[in-house]
């Protein structure tokens, strides 16, 4: 009998390959293109032999250099946060590329998107450089941990609209963003428990760029809060929030999204196990590892069901490639696709998915494909398929070509693509595969629209 | 004569061939100047006449062994570890150190040229025409050995062209030896074309172009080095034409004046080097209308012939001094013909001035009290223990102008520097960032205005903001006015205005702009900046810590040898002429 995904008994259940759906190279990339923005061959190779779960353990458990490289780019991304320009993005993005930890580095990216805040309204890259920093930490703790300190952020004040001179604090329709939004999800509260919960948050202002509580503004009336009653403040709050069953089927619903696919619909029976993980004393961390290793995440709902953001299209080049490139520029080129990083267009992020694609991203993406790539100008050619296929191709993959399909779209191609792909691109004396250029084959293969989806 | 001392003649003879050869190719094949095998369309041709009398500084012992020290801090980098490798290889394999063998390989002169396709050559003239096909014959035999190989997939091909044998390794090296000269491209096209040109005579060469031959004369035999662009190419290439077309910014056209339109019109450009009492002389020449329209001239052309901008000025820790003759009011009151599209920022700096200066008119109420003496002085700075050291340190800087009428234009400087203030203040509190706070301090009985911002209450983790570079200050010393970014700086000039000569300096004729640089200072202010330049490095191009420290490493050791450079702008016999006088330690 077909498994049935909406089945949360089967969804949830760790993935054990089989004759059905055995544990090879294209769902091994699958991982690593959502765990880990894209995976080299070797990680690829050593996933291969090491198994699923093996695999998944090493992604969501800090290495022990893990801590270190942490405290050496925080020093970064604040030391180039204290100007203006894409310094901390450049770093933000360089430390996605490197890090040895890249499952903390898509979380962080998630709350990023999840929580919209922009540096349009802050307007100030300290600021957002400590918020990202805020998501970095708690990102893997219990969600209350992290409202908590998200909540104490002057940064998401400001955005959430309150003054950056302490004139005020957060007006109602903030509040309602806090828990249509960032916890409860669309429509599971009333206007009274909006209201209810700005008096909950009196008090608090935004002054000199620090978060500052000024008793007398304080309503220290009693309230009553999503059934709740009491002398609710900040604190109280975020608990009444972080721990209401809406909010855990809300945040489940979004990491479905962000790691399993753009389209899926779940029920609120799938994502109740989620959920519970999330929101009923587990944290973040727990949750993701448990998408990772289900039956779900390996499943076809899953496989290919995901518009890469161009972050992860970027990143998806990148590092396949074991390459650095100046990630000054690309932040640049980044923003010009649609996705600044420290400015999602709205409260709410990116609307991600289709929206990522039109005819003019799909040239610009094209673009970005073909300057990585480029043996010269702006990314400096430090990208070099050909130096990857030196170091670790093997005799079963006959030539550069073929290398690179099975590196970056792992045989998802159809037949005709894969017999067009050739035609036109350069050789270099030689009417075999293997002298092909290299460069000239990896934009081909980046800019196809397979390899739009992650 | 048996056949034994025949035999042992013959190989006494045969011993001595080496000998005999390596003398015969030292002066051997008198090679004619690259430029007459070169196509007469190059716009872009390099030569190096005298390379080791230009490379001097670069082979002094102690240059290499500074960079060698800071090559040294890099030896974990694969590349390099790799060509270190290849460079002892092949010190061993010829017999001879690299700079003996650059000597020898490129003592008698390189040229490097662009052709109008962009396909480059480089040809270097050896002393040694042994040495030079020893080499090729080691890299033969190893690009040979890899061609094909898994790892080393490129091509290697050698064929003869019209009597000469030609080499080609990989998809974009080409190169052919003619006696002890090495020709290496890019393009096989290109050096079939040189090819044809020394075997054909009577072709259009380079050598044989009127606007080569204009570029060769002004630059003169004394050059140990030259570069000729032909502008006339050149200017078609989008990004030339577009940063010679524009005149959008004020700020360009005041440094430069005349430069651009000159660059124009010109139909050539050359670069002389030379050296002269031990200081590297570049000089620039070009040709075109003697004069420009006057609206590019009038504001930089002093009025008496024979002196120039009145001399830099210097304090304690000056990196950079510039002195300019600029009328800046002859400049504003020709900016409808000099910017004829009105920018929204020059519109934006006409309103801010209109606000700082109470509504009295720009241009004749303003830069009319304005003397036409630009002073702008880059000095290292002193920081507060108090407060500490920013981790980016930006050096103080000051713009020194003198008024005709101080006394009473010198307030009205002083209010407009007062609202400028007051204005950032206001932005910045709109942001909620602190401000400044303006107060009046003295020196010599001389009141001055200085703001700063007040210290932080609490050093978090040992940084210290970058507003701690700035304490904005005013002085007004005489008829001088000094617009500084810090107080210390504004004091160091007050003392060094009423201590400089305020006539023009002794220049030669035509001189409109004088710029001074310390090696040293500029050295040191860059080695504070040394993490915040790795760091950058990083991020712009990508590399790993290791090779970015490196690459930096090197760039300072480099300066460090930087003693001193000044850069003069002219104008000769009607045309801009820019001097840069470089002196190495």
């Amino acid at each position: 009998m077909k498994p049935d995904p909406n089945d949360p008994a089967w969804a949830w259940a760790l993935f054990q390959p089989d004759a059905e759906r055995p544990w090879d190279l294209p769902l091994a990339a699958h991982l690593y293109r959502r765990a880990a923005f894209g995976g080299t061959w070797p990680e690829l190779q050593r996933a291969l032999s090491e198994g699923p779960q093996a695999t998944i353990d090493k992604l969501v458990h800090p290495t022990p250099e893990a801590a270190d490289f942490d405290r050496l780019y925080d020093d970064y991304e604040n030391a180039a946060a204290a100007s203006d320009g894409y310094g901390s993005q450049a770093w933000w993005l360089r430390r996605m590329i490197e890090s040895p930890q890249p499952l903390q580095e898509q979380v962080t990216l998630f709350w990023h998107n999840h929580f919209g805040i922009s540096n349009v309204h802050v307007k100030s890259n300290a600021s957002l450089c400590r918020h990202t920093h805020v998501l970095r930490q708690h990102g893997l703790s219990s969600f209350e941990e992290l409202l908590g300190a998200i909540m104490a952020e002057p940064a998401v004040w400001t955005c959430l609209g309150a003054g950056a001179n302490g004139k005020r604090g957060l007006s109602d329709s903030s509040v309602r963003i806090l828990m249509d939004q960032y916890t409860l999800g669309p429509g599971r509260c009333s206007d009274l428990d909006v209201r209810e919960g700005t008096r909950a948050l009196s008090g608090w202002i935004v002054s000199q760029g620090e978060l500052r509580f000024v008793p007398g503004e304080y309503d220290a009336t009693p309230k009553k809060i999503l059934g709740q009653e009491g002398d609710f403040d900040r604190k109280a709050l975020v608990g009444i929030l972080a721990k209401h069953p809406a909010t855990g089927q809300w945040l489940a619903q979004q990491l479905v999204r962000w790691f399993i696919s753009d389209t899926a619909k779940p029920s609120e029976s799938l994502l109740a196990p989620l959920a519970k993980q999330l929101t009923g004393g587990g944290n973040t961390a727990k949750g993701v590892e448990m998408l990772l290793r289900s039956n779900l995440f390996f499943s076809a709902e899953a496989y290919r069901q995901k518009v890469r953001s161009p972050v992860e299209l970027a990143l998806g080049i990148i590092r396949p490639l074991e390459g650095r490139v100046g990630t000054v520029r690309l932040a640049v080129d980044l923003a010009e696709l649609g996705q600044e990083l420290y400015e999602p267009p709205t409260i709410r992020g990116w609307a991600g998915g289709l929206s990522w694609l039109n005819p003019l991203t799909m040239l610009g993406r094209a673009r970005l494909a073909e300057a990585l790539l480029a043996e010269s100008g702006a990314y400096e050619g430090r990208l070099d398929p050909a130096g990857v296929l030196n170091r670790h191709g093997q005799p079963a993959i006959d030539g550069i070509g073929q290398f690179l399909v099975q590196l970056y779209l792992q045989g998802d191609l159809a037949p005709e693509t894969l017999a067009a792909l050739h035609t036109g691109v350069s050789a270099t004396g030689s009417a075999d595969t293997r002298s092909a250029n290299p460069r000239q084959l990896a934009t081909r293969l980046a800019s196809l629209p397979e390899f739009q989806l992650a | 004569m048996s056949k034994n001392m025949f035999r042992n003649s013959l190989a006494k003879l045969a011993s001595l061939l080496p000998l005999l050869f390596v003398t015969l190719s030292i002066h051997g094949e008198d090679l004619p100047p690259m430029a007459q095998w070169i196509p007469a369309d190059t716009p872009i041709m390099v030569e190096v006449s005298e390379p080791m009398a230009l490379m001097g500084p670069l082979l002094k012992p102690e240059f290499g062994q500074s960079v060698t020290t800071a090559l040294e801090n890099g030896k974990t980098n694969p590349k390099l570890q790799q060509f270190e490798a290849v460079v002892a290889a092949l010190e061993a394999q010829l017999g001879t150190d690299w700079r003996a063998g650059l000597r020898r390989l490129a003592g008698k002169g390189v040229s490097f040229c662009v052709g109008p396709s962009g396909a480059t050559l480089l040809a270097a003239d050896g002393e040694d025409e042994k040495l030079l096909s020893k080499l090729n014959d080691i890299i033969w035999q190893f690009a040979s050995a890899g061609a094909g190989q898994q790892d080393q997939p490129e091509t290697a091909d050698s064929r003869e062209y019209r009597g000469v044998k030609t080499w080609k390794l990989g998809t974009n090296e080409v190169h052919a030896l003619l006696g002890p000269r090495l020709v290496l491209g890019n393009r096989m096209s290109f050096l079939h074309q040189v090819l044809d040109l020394r075997a054909d005579a009577g072709g259009r060469t380079l050598a044989s172009s009127a606007m080569f031959k204009a570029a060769r004369e002004a630059v003169g035999k004394d050059a140990v080095a030259s570069v000729f662009l032909n502008l006339q190419t050149l200017r078609e290439t989008p990004g030339l034409k577009k940063a010679l077309d524009e005149d959008g910014n004020p700020v360009t056209a005041l440094l430069l004046a005349d430069a651009k339109p000159a660059l124009r019109s010109a139909s050539w450009l050359a670069l002389g080097v030379y050296v002269s009492g031990g200081k590297l002389i570049l000089r620039t020449y070009m040709d075109g209308a003697a004069q420009v329209a006057s609206k590019w001239t009038s504001f930089s052309t002093p009025p008496e012939a024979g002196v120039g901008p009145i001399p830099p000025l210097t304090v304690p820790g000056t990196i950079a001094s510039m002195s300019l003759y600029r009328d800046l009011h002859a400049f504003y009151a020709a900016k409808d013909a000099l910017f004829p599209e009105r920018t929204s920022g020059l519109i934006f700096f006409e309103n801010m001035m209109g606000i700082f200066f109470s509504g009295i008119d720009l241009t004749e109420g303003v830069l009319s009290e304005v003397r036409p003496d630009v002073r702008v002085v880059v000095a290292k700075q002193q920081y507060d223990p108090a407060i500490g050291t920013p981790a980016t340190q930006v050096p103080a800087f000051a713009v020194v102008l003198r008024l005709k009428e101080p006394q009473h234009f010198g307030e009205i400087v002083e209010e407009a520097w007062q609202k400028a203030i007051g204005l950032a203040n206001f932005t910045r509190g709109q942001k909620a960032l602190p401000g400044l706070i303006i107060d009046k301090a003295s020196q010599d009985g001389m009141k001055y205005t200085i703001s700063y911002y007040r210290p932080p209450t609490e050093r978090s983790s040992g940084t210290v903001d970058l507003r701690y570079n700035f304490r904005p200050s005013l002085a007004r010393p005489g008829d001088y006015v000094i617009l500084s970014s810090t107080d210390a700086l504004a004091r160091d000039l007050m003392d060094a205005v009423k201590q400089a000569p305020s006539t023009p300096a002794k220049v030669s004729s035509g001189a409109n702009s004088l710029m001074e640089i310390e090696g040293p200072a500029l050295s040191a202010i860059l080695e504070a900046n040394r993490e915040n330049m790795v760091r950058k490095n990083m991020v712009d191009k990508g590399d790993p810590r290791e090779k970015a420290e490196n690459d930096i490493g090197v760039l300072l050791a480099a300066l460090g040898h930087l003693d001193h450079a000044s850069l003069t702008l002219r104008r000769d016999a009607g045309r801009p002429q820019a001097q840069l006088e470089i002196r190495f330690k």
